[in-house]
C-alpha cells in the first residue's frame, strides 16, 4: 500500500503558513523551557529522596513549585499544539488515532501527577515517609508523557509505518520502528534533567544576589545536573544524529545545510554551557543553553520539513486570506502580556523580592 | 473519509466524548461563575468586615484552584484530545476555522492562571483593592475564554451565514451566539452557588453558616430564573431544521429534554430547602444531591444541543461520519470504497467481501455507534433487521430517519454494509432460501360425459394476510375470505342455479374441520369465513375447502378450491423476533412486541401496556379498515394509508419491496405470488404502483387529506416514487383497486403493462365481485380469486392452485379457455356470449 494515499487532505489557512510556523516555534520553545524544568525537578527530587541526599531545602522549593510548572507546561502546551495542528493536523490527528490509547492516557496520566505534585506541596511536612514515593510517581508518569508525545511527533512523520492501522486499528501502535524513537526520547529527558537543573541554578543564584548565602551553597550541586547531564546528552544527541536518515544528515541541499548550520551552532552553544557550567557561572551558563535550546528548536523543525519533505511541504497548504481574526489576535496577545506584566507589578513589591507569591508559604 | 478510525467496541458511540465533556464542561462553567463569586464574596466580607467570611473565601480559593485549574485545565484539554481522537475531520476544520479564536482563548486561559494563582497566594498578603482587581482580572478572562469557547461550540450547531461566506466573524457570532451566551453564563452562576453549597455546609460556626448558605441560596436561584428566559431564547433563535430535530424527530432527546425540564423546578426548590433547612446533616447531603443533580442538568442540556446538530457534527455542512455534505452525491455515485483514504479493500471479491463490510462499518457506522456499549449500541438494533430489512434502513437514512447521515456509498456497498451487519456483526433475522416441499393434492372427480351439474367455487381475495391474533397478540389481518360458489347446471342454454338447490362447504383445518351452509346471493352462494385459522402443522399458505351442492337432500356436485392464507408476513426483517412457526413463518409475539413499542414511542400510545396484559391489540380499533367496514377513529389515517404511508419512507424502492412485507418473497415460508402474472414477470408495482406510489395514492385520499398525521407521510415520501406525487389519485384502500380492463381494454390481450393510477369506482367494479357480459357468472368463477388466476403457480402443489381446471378440463388454463365451452354448454357455441375474446386460445401458456 501507498502511505501517501493514507495522507488525509489538509484544511486551508486564514494567512500564510509562515505566520503559524513562527508563533508554533516561538510558543514551543517557552513550552519546551518550562517542560523541562517540570520533567527535570521531578526526576531531580525523586533522586533526592530515593538516594536520601541532604537537599531537604531543594526539595522543599521543587515541592513549591512544581505545580506552578505543570500549570504553565499545559499552557504553554496549548499554544504549540494549535499551531502544529494547523500546519500538521493531517499528520498528527492521523498518529494520533494510531496510537489513540496511549495518547488520551495523557490526560489521566498527567491529572494524576498533577495532583500527586499538589499533595507533593500541601502535604510536604506531614506525610516525609511519601516522599520518594510521590515523587516517583510523578516522575514516572511525566516520563511515560514525555514517551508518548515522542511517540506521536516520531509516528506523525512516519507515513510509511502507517499501514500497520490496518492489523491494529485498536489505538495501540507506538513507533519502535524509527531508530531514532528512543534515542530522541533520552535526549529530551536529559535535557530535561539538565534545564531543570540549570533552573535550580539560576534561582539560588538569584537569591545569592538578593543576600541570601546559604543558597550560594547549592548552586554548584545545581550546576552539576546541568552540566553532567548535558554531558551525556552529546553522546544520546550523537545516537539520535546517527538514526536520521542519510538525506538530512548529509548536505544535499539548502535544508540540509540549515539544518547542519543550526546543529553545530547548537552544539557550539551547548559546550559554552557546559563549560560555564562546570565554572558555576550560571546566567552565562543559561545564556548558551538558551541558545543551544533555541538552535534545537530549530533544528528539531527542518529535520521535520526534511523528513516529511517526500510527502509534503507547508508551501502545500492553501490560504484563504482573512486577516482580520489574526490582527485581533496579535492585539489579544499583547494585551495579555500587558495584563501579565501589570499583575506581577501589582504583587511584586519593588522592595521586597521575597516575598513574591511564587515564594510564600502554601497556605493549607 | 479522510483519517482513520480508532475502533473502540463497547467504548464507542460518543462515551468517551460523553464522559468527558461532561465533567469538563460543569467544572470549567464553575470556573467562570465561581471566578465572579470568590470576588464579590470577598467583597462583602470586606464590606461587612468580616474575618470569618474572608477566612471563607480564601478557604474556597484553594478548593476552586484544585479543582477548576488542575482538573478542569487538563480535562479541558483531554477534550481536545478525544475530540481530535474520534472525529478528527471535524476538529481540523474547527481548529482551522476558528484558529486565533482558539489562539486568543489560549491567552485568556494563561491570564486565568496567573491572576488565579496570584489571587490565591497572595490573599492576607495584598492590599484588599489590589487583592480584588485581581479577582476582577480573573473573572473577566474566565469569562472572555466562555464567549470565545461559546462561539465554537454554537457554530456546531448554527453556523448560519459561515455555511456561504466562509467568514470568521460570521461563524463566530453564529445565530444562537448570544443566547447561548447568555444561558451559558447564568448556568455559570448558578453552578457556582451550588460549589458554594458544596464548601459553605461545612463551616462550623453555625451563624456563619446560615449565612452564607442562604447567601449560596441566592447565587443558585437568581441566575436560574435568568437561565430559564435565557433558554426559551436559546430555543427560539434555532433554526426550524435544529429546532425540529430536538423537539419533534429524534426520539432519544426526549428524555434528556424531560429530565432538564423537571430538574429546573427541582433545583429551585433544592435551592429553598438549603436555605430552610438548618440542621448540617441535611444541608449537606443536600448539597451533594443538588451538586449532582447540576450535573445532571447540564449534562442533559449538553446532550440535547449536540443532538440538535443531527446528522451533522458541522450542522450542514459535515456529517457525524465526518463526511462533507458537499462530497456526499459524489461518495455515493463513486463509493466510499474507492474514495475514502483508509481502506484496504477498494475492490470486492467473493473472498474479501465480508472484510470489506468491515470497512463500511469502521468509516460509516463506528462514528457514532458503539459495538456492546453504553452509547448508541449498534447491536441490538442491527439484531433486528434481515439482510433485505437493513438494506432498506440503509437506503433510507437521511430522509426517513433524519438522525442519521444519507448512506455515504454506491448500491453495492449497501448491499455489502447490510450483509456484514446483519450476518457478520450479529446474526439478524435473514432466513436462508427455503426448499419448499410439494404436497399432493387431488382434484374432486368430474365426469364430463355424464355430470348434469358442476360448481364454480372461489374467494374474493386469493391470499390473505395473517397476524394470528391469538397467537400474535396483533391484529391487522386481511378481513376473513368470502367463499363463493356458483353452481351450473349444464345444457345448451346451461342454467346458473339459485334457492332451489343446497350449497355447503367443509374446510379442514388443524383444529377440526370447518362446515357451513352458503347463502344464495344474486347469482351465487356465498359463506363469509369469519374464522380462519392458518396452518400450522406441516405448513403449506393455505387450506382446501371442499363445496357440496345438493338438490332434493341428493348431491348433486362437489368441487375442491385452496384458500390461500398467508402468514409470512416480514416484519421482523426490521422489528427483529424469530418466526412463530416452526422456524418458517407467522408473526411471534416478539415481534408484534417490538412493532408495539416502536408505535408507542412514536405515537405516543400504550399499545404495549395492553398487549404485556394479554390483550390482543387490533389495529383497527384505531384505524379504520373498509375491508371488513371497521370504522376506527376518525382522527386517524385508514389503516393501509397508515401503514404503507409509514413504511413506505423506510423501504428502499429499488427492490420488489412488496415481498419485505407481504409474503411474496420466493424464498420464504409462501414462496411468492402464485398469480398467472407473476409468471409473465410482471410485479405487485404494475398494477399497484411502488410501494411510495402505492402510499401516496392511499394518503392523498380526500377522507385521509385534512387527517393530522397525513401531511408528515406524504412529505416524507414526496420525492421517493416514480410517478410525480401531483398527477396520483388518491384512492380508498380496498374499494377503489386497479381494474384489470386498465391494461386489457374491451378485453382484449394487454396495451399496457401498469395498471397504477386508474382506480375502480366502487365495491361491485372490484374484479372479485365483477360478473361477466352476460350478467350471471362471476369473472372469479372462471379464472380464480384475484392473485391466484389461473393458471396459477402455486409453490407447494401445482394442482392445489388449479383444482377446477384439472376438475372440468383435464388442464390449467381458466374455465372454458381454448374454447372449452363443453364445460357447461352441451352444444358448439359460436358468440362471445360471456366476454370478447372468451372463445379464443389462451394465450399464456404454460408447461
Amino acid at each position: 500500500m501507498n502511505p501517501a494515499s493514507l495522507i488525509p487532505a489538509p484544511d486551508p489557512l486564514q494567512v500564510p503558513w509562515g505566520w503559524f510556523q513562527i508563533l508554533l516555534s516561538i510558543t514551543f520553545l517557552l513550552h519546551l523551557v518550562v517542560m523541562n524544568i517540570m520533567l527535570g525537578w521531578s526526576i531531580i527530587a525523586s533522586i533526592n529522596h530515593i538516594f536520601k541526599q541532604s537537599k531537604a531545602a531543594e526539595n522543599r522549593l521543587i515541592s513549591k513549585k512544581l505545580p506552578f510548572t505543570i500549570a504553565f507546561t499545559v499552557n504553554f502546551g496549548v499554544a504549540p499544539l494549535l499551531f502544529l495542528q494547523v500546519l500538521y493536523g493531517h499528520f498528527m490527528y492521523t498518529s494520533s488515532v494510531l496510537m489513540a490509547v496511549f495518547w488520551l492516557s495523557i490526560v489521566l496520566l498527567l491529572i494524576l501527577a498533577y495532583y500527586g505534585a499538589y499533595i507533593y506541596n500541601l502535604q510536604f511536612v506531614r506525610l516525609p515517609g511519601l516522599h520518594s514515593l510521590l515523587t516517583s510517581f510523578i516522575a514516572v508518569l511525566f516520563l511515560a508523557i514525555a514517551f508518548f508525545f515522542t511517540n506521536n511527533t516520531s509516528l506523525m512523520v512516519s507515513p510509511e509505518s502507517w499501514p500497520r492501522y490496518f492489523d491494529h486499528p485498536d489505538g495501540l501502535l507506538l513507533n519502535f520502528a524509527d531508530p531514532t524513537l528512543i534515542p530522541r526520547y533520552l535526549h529530551s529527558v536529559f535535557a530535561s534533567v539538565a534545564v531543570g537543573g540549570l533552573a535550580l541554578g539560576l534561582y539560588y543564584d538569584w537569591k545569592k544576589r538578593h543576600g541570601d548565602m546559604a543558597a550560594a551553597a547549592q548552586i554548584p550541586s545545581a550546576m552539576n545536573w546541568f552540566s553532567y547531564a548535558t554531558i551525556l546528552n552529546f553522546g544520546i544527541g550523537t545516537w539520535y544524529f546517527g538514526g536520521l536518515p542519510l538525506t538530512i544528515r548529509t548536505v544535499t541541499g539548502a535544508a540540509s545545510a540549515f539544518t547542519l548550520f543550526f546543529l553545530i551552532a547548537g552544539i557550539g552553544a551547548a559546550i559554552l554551557s557546559v563549560i560555564y557550567g562546570l565554572q558555576r557561572r550560571v546566567r552565562r551558563t543559561a545564556f548558551a543553553a538558551l541558545a543551544a535550546i533555541i538552535c534545537m528548536v530549530v533544528v528539531r523543525e527542518l529535520v521535520r520539513r526534511q523528513t516529511l519533505a517526500p510527502w509534503f511541504s507547508t508551501s502545500d497548504l492553501v490560504v484563504v486570506p482573512q486577516y482580520s481574526p489574526l490582527l485581533l489576535f496579535l492585539v489579544v496577545f499583547a494585551a495579555g502580556l500587558a495584563l501579565i506584566w501589570y499583575m506581577i507589578k501589582l504583587v511584586l513589591p519593588a522592595d521586597n523580592p521575597a516575598a513574591t507569591p511564587a515564594d510564600s508559604e502554601v497556605q493549607s | 473519509m479522510n483519517y482513520p478510525i480508532w475502533q473502540l467496541d463497547a467504548f464507542g458511540g460518543g462515551l468517551l466524548i460523553a464522559i468527558i465533556a461532561i465533567i469538563h464542561v460543569y467544572v470549567s462553567h464553575f470556573a467562570v461563575g465561581g471566578g465572579l463569586f470568590l470576588v464579590l464574596t470577598e467583597m462583602k466580607g470586606l464590606r461587612e468586615g468580616s474575618a470569618e467570611i474572608l477566612a471563607y473565601t480564601k478557604k474556597h480559593t484553594k478548593f476552586f484552584l484544585l479543582l477548576t485549574m488542575v482538573f478542569g485545565g487538563l480535562t479541558g484539554v483531554g477534550i481536545w484530545f478525544i475530540i481530535a481522537l474520534l472525529s478528527p475531520g471535524a476538529t481540523s476544520s474547527l481548529i482551522h476555522i476558528f484558529v486565533f479564536g482558539w489562539a486568543m482563548e489560549w491567552v485568556f486561559f494563561l491570564a486565568e492562571i496567573v491572576s488565579l494563582l496570584f489571587y490565591y497566594y497572595t490573599f492576607d498578603r495584598l492590599e484588599p483593592k489590589k487583592h480584588l482587581i485581581l479577582g476582577w482580572i480573573y473573572f473577566a478572562c474566565a469569562w472572555m475564554s466562555l464567549f470565545l469557547i461559546n462561539g465554537i461550540i454554537d457554530f456546531m450547531l448554527t453556523p448560519g451565514d459561515w455555511l456561504t461566506n466562509n467568514n470568521f466573524w460570521s461563524g463566530f457570532f453564529n445565530p444562537t451566539f448570544w443566547p447561548a451566551l447568555f444561558f451559558r453564563t447564568f448556568m455559570a452562576l448558578m453552578i457556582a452557588g451550588l460549589f458554594g453549597f458544596l464548601t459553605s455546609v461545612n463551616l462550623k460556626d453555625a451563624a456563619l453558616r446560615r449565612t452564607m448558605v442562604r447567601y449560596c441560596g441566592i447565587w443558585l436561584l437568581a441566575p436560574l430564573v435568568l437561565l430559564i428566559g435565557s433558554a426559551l431564547w436559546y430555543k427560539a433563535a434555532l433554526p426550524p431544521a435544529q429546532q425540529e430535530m430536538i423537539f419533534f424527530v429524534a426520539p432519544e432527546m426526549k428524555p434528556f429534554l424531560s429530565v432538564f425540564i423537571w430538574l429546573s423546578p427541582l433545583i429551585f426548590a433544592g435551592g429553598f430547602g438549603m436555605a430552610i433547612l438548618r440542621p448540617q446533616s441535611v444541608q449537606r447531603p443536600l448539597a451533594w444531591l443538588l451538586l449532582l443533580l447540576g450535573f445532571v442538568y447540564l449534562g442533559c442540556f449538553e446532550f440535547v444541543r449536540e443532538g440538535g446538530r443531527r446528522p451533522y457534527i458541522i450542522h450542514d455542512y459535515m456529517y457525524s461520519t465526518s463526511i462533507l455534505k458537499s462530497e456526499m452525491a459524489k461518495t455515493q455515485e463513486t463509493g466510499l470504497l474507492t474514495s475514502a483514504r483508509w481502506i484496504k479493500n477498494r475492490t470486492v471479491t467473493p473472498e474479501n467481501r465480508m472484510d470489506a463490510g468491515k470497512e463500511l462499518f469502521t468509516m460509516l457506522c463506528l462514528p457514532c455507534h458503539s459495538v456492546g456499549g453504553l452509547l448508541n449500541d449498534i447491536v441490538p438494533i442491527a439484531k433486528q433487521f434481515s439482510p433485505a430489512g437493513m438494506r432498506s434502513y440503509l437506503a433510507t437514512m437521511g430522509h426517513a430517519s433524519p438522525y442519521m447521515p444519507p448512506f455515504a456509498g454506491n448500491k453495492e456497498e449497501m448491499d455489502i454494509l447490510a450483509d456484514y451487519l446483519t450476518t457478520r456483526l450479529v446474526q439478524g433475522t435473514g432466513d436462508a432460501p427455503l426448499k419448499i416441499p410439494q404436497k399432493s393434492t387431488t382434484p374432486a372427480p368430474f365426469n364430463p360425459e355424464t355430470a348434469e351439474y358442476l360448481i364454480l367455487a372461489s374467494t374474493d381475495m386469493g391470499m390473505v394476510l395473517s397476524s394470528e391474533p391469538e397467537q400474535s397478540g396483533i391484529d391487522f389481518s386481511f378481513a376473513p375470505p368470502t367463499l363463493r360458489a356458483q353452481v351450473i347446471e349444464r345444457g345448451e342454454a346451461p342454467a346458473v342455479l339459485g334457492k332451489e338447490i343446497q350449497v355447503s362447504y367443509r374446510i379442514a383445518t388443524d383444529t377440526g374441520t370447518l362446515t357451513g351452509n352458503m347463502s344464495p346471493v344474486g347469482s351465487a352462494f356465498e359463506a363469509a369465513l369469519a374464522h380462519m385459522p392458518a396452518v400450522s402443522k406441516d405448513f403449506r399458505p393455505y387450506l382446501l375447502a371442499e363445496v357440496t351442492a345438493m338438490k332434493n337432500g341428493k348431491v348433486i356436485a362437489t368441487t375442491n378450491l385452496k384458500i390461500g392464507i398467508s402468514t409470512t408476513i416480514g416484519c421482523r426483517n426490521c422489528h427483529g423476533g424469530p418466526w412463530r412457526q416452526q422456524g418458517l413463518t407467522g408473526l411471534s409475539r416478539e415481534t408484534a412486541a417490538n412493532i408495539l413499542a416502536t408505535h408507542d414511542k412514536r405515537s405516543k400510545t400504550r399499545l404495549s401496556t395492553a398487549f404485556a396484559n394479554g390483550s390482543i391489540v387490533a389495529c383497527r380499533d384505531c384505524h379504520a379498515d373498509s375491508s371488513r367496514d371497521a370504522k376506527g377513529l376518525p382522527e386517524h389515517l385508514h389503516l393501509s394509508a397508515s401503514i404503507h404511508g409509514f413504511h413506505a419512507a423506510y423501504i428502499d424502492q429499488d427492490s420488489n419491496n412488496c415481498n419485505f412485507c407481504h409474503g411474496g418473497n420466493p424464498h420464504g415460508a409462501t414462496g411468492g405470488l402464485e398469480d398467472l402474472h407473476a409468471g409473465l414477470g410482471l410485479e405487485c408495482a404494475n398494477c399497484h404502483g411502488t410501494l411510495a406510489d402505492h402510499a401516496m395514492s392511499l394518503l392523498k385520499h380526500e377522507e385521509q387529506a385534512i387527517k393530522p398525521s397525513n401531511a408528515p407521510l406524504l412529505r416524507q415520501i414526496a420525492t421517493k416514487g416514480s410517478v410525480p406525487a401531483n398527477t396520483i389519485k388518491g384512492r380508498l384502500p380496498w374499494v377503489m383497486e386497479p381494474d384489470c380492463l386498465s391494461c386489457h381494454k374491451g378485453f382484449q390481450p394487454p396495451e399496457a403493462d401498469t395498471a397504477f393510477n386508474t382506480w375502480t369506482s366502487d365495491k361491485q367494479k372490484l374484479f372479485a365481485h365483477r360478473h361477466s357480459e352476460e350478467g350471471l357468472l362471476l369473472c372469479s368463477s372462471c379464472h380464480s380469486a384475484p392473485h391466484s388466476l389461473y393458471p396459477a403457480n402455486t409453490p407447494y402443489s401445482r394442482k392445489a392452485g388449479n383444482l377446477q381446471p384439472l376438475q372440468y378440463q383435464n388442464n390449467l388454463y381458466p374455465i372454458s379457455a381454448d374454447r372449452g365451452c363443453a364445460v357447461c354448454h352441451t352444444v358448439e357455441m359460436e358468440e362471445e356470449l360471456h366476454h370478447p375474446g372468451s372463445l379464443g386460445t389462451f394465450r399464456n401458456r404454460v408447461e
